[in-house]
Formats: C-alpha cells, sequence, structure tokens
C-alpha cells in the first residue's frame, strides 16, 4: 500500500533523513517508533507531501506523492502532532470545509459525517467554536478530519501526544477499531501504545531506520533465557538462602540485588527452555524460607527498544 | 478553490478585520469628500478617489497579512499542502478573497457620487464617465497592490512581518512612477512602465483603455503566480 524508498532529506547542513525504505501492507498498522528528533514526522511529512525529500520516492496506492500528488493525497488521511484546526469555526463547519477540500460527494457528505462524528464521539461539540474546545476534543476532531473522505491509509503522528490516560485507551481503541477498513501508520514514542494497538513496527533513529519486524518477532526475542527476581524471607541467611536456590536443578546463575528489611532479593537465570519455578520453591522452602514474591522478567519492547536506539551510534562510529 | 474562498472571505467578516477596515476606509473616504468635494464644491468625486489611492499602501497588506500566516499559526498549512487541493488553487482562492473584500469596500463608497448626484443643482456637471472609469482604475490599482502584497506575505509566517514588508513594497511601488520621473533615461522608462500607479489616469478622463486593463491583470497574475512558485518552493526547503 505505502513503498518507502531511500528517503533522503536534508535541512541546510542537518541530515534529518539518511536513506529510509520500508513497507506496509494493506491492512497492517505500522508502528513508527524512534527517539525525539528521529525523523518520525520528518518522515510523515514527506509521505503526506506536506514536504518534499531530497532524494528518494513515496509511493502510495501506487501513485507517487511527487507526480500524481492530487491522486496519492486523496488516498491518505493525515493527522500531523499539532491538530490542523481553524479557531475561528465551529466543529461542524470545519469538517463541511474539509469534505470540501477533499471532495466528499454531497449526497454521501451527512452520512458519514454523522458517522465520523460517532466513532470520534465529539456529536455534541458540533456546534462549538473550535478555539473553545479542550485538548481531547481538539485531538478527536483532528482525527475525524484525518477520516473525513474514507481514505485508504491513515497517517497518523502521536495521536495520543497530551490526552489524559482515558482519553488515551479511547483513542487506542478507536484506532484498532479502524484497522478493519484502513492502512494505518501511527508514530509515537509511548512503547504500550505499539504493543497495544501495532501489527508491524519500525524503528529509526538519527533519520536511519534501525529495526523493522512484526510486533511479536520484538518481543519473542525473550525465551532464549528465562530470568526472574525472588525475593525471600526467613530466619536463615542470606547465603543459606543462595545456596537452596543455587542447588536447585535447572538454575545457571544466581544474583543477589539487595536486602529488604529482613527479605533477601536475588535474580535468577535458569537453562533454556526449564521451568525452576517448583524447585526453586521446594528448595526455599526446605531451607526453611518463604517465597514473598517470583516475578519472571520478559524482554519487554522497552528493553527492546532502550537496546537498539543505544546500540546505533556505537554502529556508525564502526561504518 | 471555490471551497477555500469561500472560507476566506467567511474568516475575514468573523473576525474583526474586515469591519475594521472598512470603517477606516469609509472614515478616510468621507473625510477626502468633505474636503474636496463639499469644501472644494467640486462634483468630480474621481479627483477624491485618486486621492485615496495613497491609503491603499497601509490598507491593502492589513487585508492580506493573514492569508498565509493564519494557516501557520493554527498549523493548518500542513492541511492545505497535504489536502488533495492542487497550490495554485489555494493561492487563487486566497487572493480571490481579498480582491472580494477589496470591491466591497470600494463599491461602499459609491455612496459618496450618488450623494452628489442627488445634492446637485446642474447635472450636466457631474462626470459619471470619468467616475465610473475612476472605480474601475481604483479596483485594478487595488487588485495589483493586492497581488504585491500577497507575494511579499508568502515570505514570512509573521503577520506582522508581513504587514510592513508589504507597506514597504507597496510605499516603493507607489512612487515608483515618481522616481520613474526623477532618474529618467531607460531605467526611469522601465520603472514607469511597471508602475501601476502611471496607468491609472488612462480611466480617471472617462476612457477606457484596453492596453492598460490587459497591463493591470497581467501585473497581478504574474504576482499571484510568483506567490504561487514562492510557496512550491519552501516545500523543498
Amino acid at each position: 500500500m505505502i513503498e518507502i524508498k531511500d528517503l533522503v532529506k536534508r535541512y541546510g547542513q542537518i541530515q534529518a533523513l539518511d536513506g529510509i525504505s520500508f513497507h506496509v501492507r494493506r491492512g497492517e498498522i505500522l508502528g513508527f517508533l524512534g527517539p525525539n528528533g528521529a525523523g518520525k514526522s520528518t518522515t510523515m511529512n514527506i509521505l503526506t507531501g506536506y514536504i518534499s525529500a531530497t532524494s528518494g520516492s513515496v509511493s502510495v496506492g501506487g501513485y507517487d506523492i511527487i507526480d500524481s500528488p492530487v491522486e496519492a493525497k486523496k488516498l491518505i488521511g493525515y493527522l500531523p502532532e499539532q491538530p490542523p484546526l481553524y479557531q475561528d469555526m465551529t466543529v461542524n463547519e470545519y469538517l463541511r470545509f474539509i469534505c470540501d477540500i477533499k471532495s466528499v460527494p454531497l449526497k454521501e457528505r451527512k452520512r458519514q459525517l454523522d458517522e465520523i462524528l460517532y466513532i470520534v464521539k465529539i456529536g455534541d461539540m458540533r456546534d462549538r467554536l473550535i478555539k473553545n474546545l479542550s485538548k481531547g476534543y481538539r485531538q478527536r476532531v483532528g482525527l475525524a478530519q484525518a477520516l473525513v473522505g474514507n481514505p485508504q491509509v491513515l497517517v497518523l503522528d502521536e495521536p495520543t501526544v497530551g490526552l489524559d490516560p482515558k482519553q488515551i485507551i479511547e483513542i487506542r481503541k478507536l484506532i484498532s477499531a479502524l484497522r478493519h477498513e484502513h492502512t494505518i501508520i501511527l508514530s509515537t514514542h509511548i512503547l504500550q501504545e505499539v504493543s497495544a494497538v501495532c501489527s508491524a513496527v519500525v524503528v529509526i533513529n538519527r533519520g536511519k531506520l534501525v529495526a523493522q519486524g512484526s510486533v511479536s518477532d520484538f518481543t519473542s526475542a525473550e525465551g532464549t533465557v528465562n530470568k526472574f527476581v525472588i525475593c525471600v524471607a526467613g530466619a536463615a541467611g542470606k547465603s543459606d538462602a543462595q545456596k537452596a536456590l543455587q542447588s536447585t536443578d535447572g538454575v545457571r546463575r544466581v544474583d543477589f540485588v539487595r536486602m529488604d528489611k529482613d527479605s533477601y532479593i536475588f535474580n535468577v537465570e535458569s537453562e533454556k527452555n526449564t521451568d525452576v519455578r517448583r524447585g526453586v520453591f521446594n528448595a526455599v522452602a526446605r531451607a526453611g524460607m518463604a517465597i514473598l514474591e517470583l516475578r519472571p522478567i520478559g524482554r519487554t519492547l522497552e528493553e527492546m527498544f532502550i537496546d537498539i536506539v543505544n546500540k546505533e551510534p556505537v554502529q556508525s562510529e564502526e561504518e | 478553490m471555490l471551497t477555500i474562498y469561500k472560507r476566506e472571505l467567511a474568516s475575514y467578516f468573523r473576525s474583526p478585520v474586515a469591519y475594521c477596515i472598512m470603517g477606516f476606509f469609509m472614515a478616510i473616504v468621507g473625510l477626502m469628500f468633505w474636503v474636496n468635494n463639499i469644501i472644494g464644491r467640486s462634483p468630480q468625486f474621481a479627483d477624491t478617489l485618486s486621492s485615496l489611492g495613497v491609503f491603499l499602501t497601509f490598507i491593502v497588506p492589513v487585508i492580506t497579512m493573514k492569508l498565509f500566516s493564519d494557516e501557520k499559526k493554527n498549523g493548518t498549512e500542513v492541511l492545505l499542502r497535504t489536502c488533495p487541493v492542487p497550490m495554485w488553487k489555494i493561492v487563487l482562492g486566497k487572493y480571490l478573497s481579498s480582491l472580494t473584500l477589496f470591491t466591497v469596500m470600494t463599491l461602499l463608497t459609491a455612496l459618496f457620487p450618488i450623494l452628489i448626484v442627488f445634492m446637485a443643482d446642474d447635472s450636466s456637471l457631474i462626470g459619471s464617465a470619468q467616475d465610473f472609469g475612476s472605480y474601475i482604475a481604483f479596483i485594478l490599482l487595488g487588485a495589483s497592490y493586492l497581488a504585491v502584497s500577497l507575494f511579499v506575505s508568502s515570505f514570512t509566517e509573521s503577520q506582522s512581518v508581513a504587514t510592513v514588508s508589504g507597506i514597504v513594497a507597496l510605499v516603493v511601488l507607489y512612487f515608483m512612477q515618481s522616481i520613474g520621473n526623477s532618474l529618467g533615461g531607460t531605467t526611469g522608462a522601465v520603472l514607469k512602465w511597471f508602475a501601476p500607479l502611471a496607468r491609472y489616469g488612462d480611466f480617471t478622463v472617462g476612457s477606457f483603455n484596453f492596453a492598460s486593463l490587459i497591463f493591470y491583470i497581467t501585473f497581478s497574475v504574474l504576482f499571484v503566480f510568483l506567490t504561487y512558485v514562492n510557496l512550491e518552493r519552501k516545500r523543498w526547503n
């Protein structure tokens, strides 16, 4: 649906994008990740035709954004970082204006607007002036704007920034609900968002693509080693507890972390694909101690992300 | 294009800008009318209208100042550039909305010549043809000033910079004929040829100069086109 090839963007001396290529398949929700200033917004601005790339190409639904901008833009609904709203219009006037510029047929207009207002839940705000709306509502009007004309592709630049937790959950639900009819690119630096709604992930850092794959690719890299945190308490001392843990079958390594009141916290690492939790329980019980907490540590998307992003500068120095 | 035009025009009348400009302009016209036509006992409104030309140098930039800077302020520039409407239509829509406001503003002053008709003892003294010609000339002059001012404002994102630089550009343009006269030679002739004000007189004598009409239209189209080029260029920076 979307093909991005060797995108380069220079602002004077600053290299904002350095040869980014990826594609998004129809019906996919792509999480576009990267730290602040990585080039997420720049990529999205190029993708939607707001600015032009120094070199490289973007095609949406087979239309090149430079060669046939009108056709390509018809397929895209864009919610930029700051929702593009005319302060002096009411929600209704504004959305009708959007219908006009996206040339939505008059017959469909009312039905479509009613539907969109229902989806983003701003029906009761339709006669309010946009300048009097709260941030959360403005964000929704911005999203409504992107949905007008029922575009096949939605490009959402940090759609949940500045919203309260309840609104964030609502917007995420909304995005998930849209997945059936749209191809969505969603930029964010909130990682739960990606695990919550996305099917694929692209990570960029300093204008370069550093990782890409499906969400499960990223999170299932764990499992090679089982790690968990254990907290034990009892009359026996620290060394007894450590000995008990170490003696359990399948345990590879035990590290003492810290003491908390009368309990000890350890990091335990086991052999691959071995569940040692029962053994650990018995061993600790035999030593006359009690387990207060046993918590597996998975490799989360967050750790993955930090790994990838931290690794990058080292790589570029090697080049 | 019609959509952009309608939105911009509505936006003028939603804010106090249009009313302020019109009120201010009418006050000036009223004053000039008093001085020229009442105290000066002249039945010719054409003279009054032509003396208003100098005020356009700062009224026109105020009309065009918000056309691009407001888009920047609202963040709606993104919307216009990513919607499936070609840029030239957006620029033209904006220009035509400012031209409409200007024309409405100018036509409101027709109240004064109508007043003269009612007050006149001897209607043969009234130069209706001259008055009519002046109105055409005034609107054409305004159209060319608006285009220049729009072009200047497309360079900046700030409303105040747009206004001030627009005034500077129009003042230069206003005096271009006199500068041309004092310079003389080829440079002077070229400057004079390009000065919109130099052709104003072609209409006020009550005749209709087709070449000048074409000049004004071409001049305006050229600057509207340059505005479009400038905005397209920005996309690549």
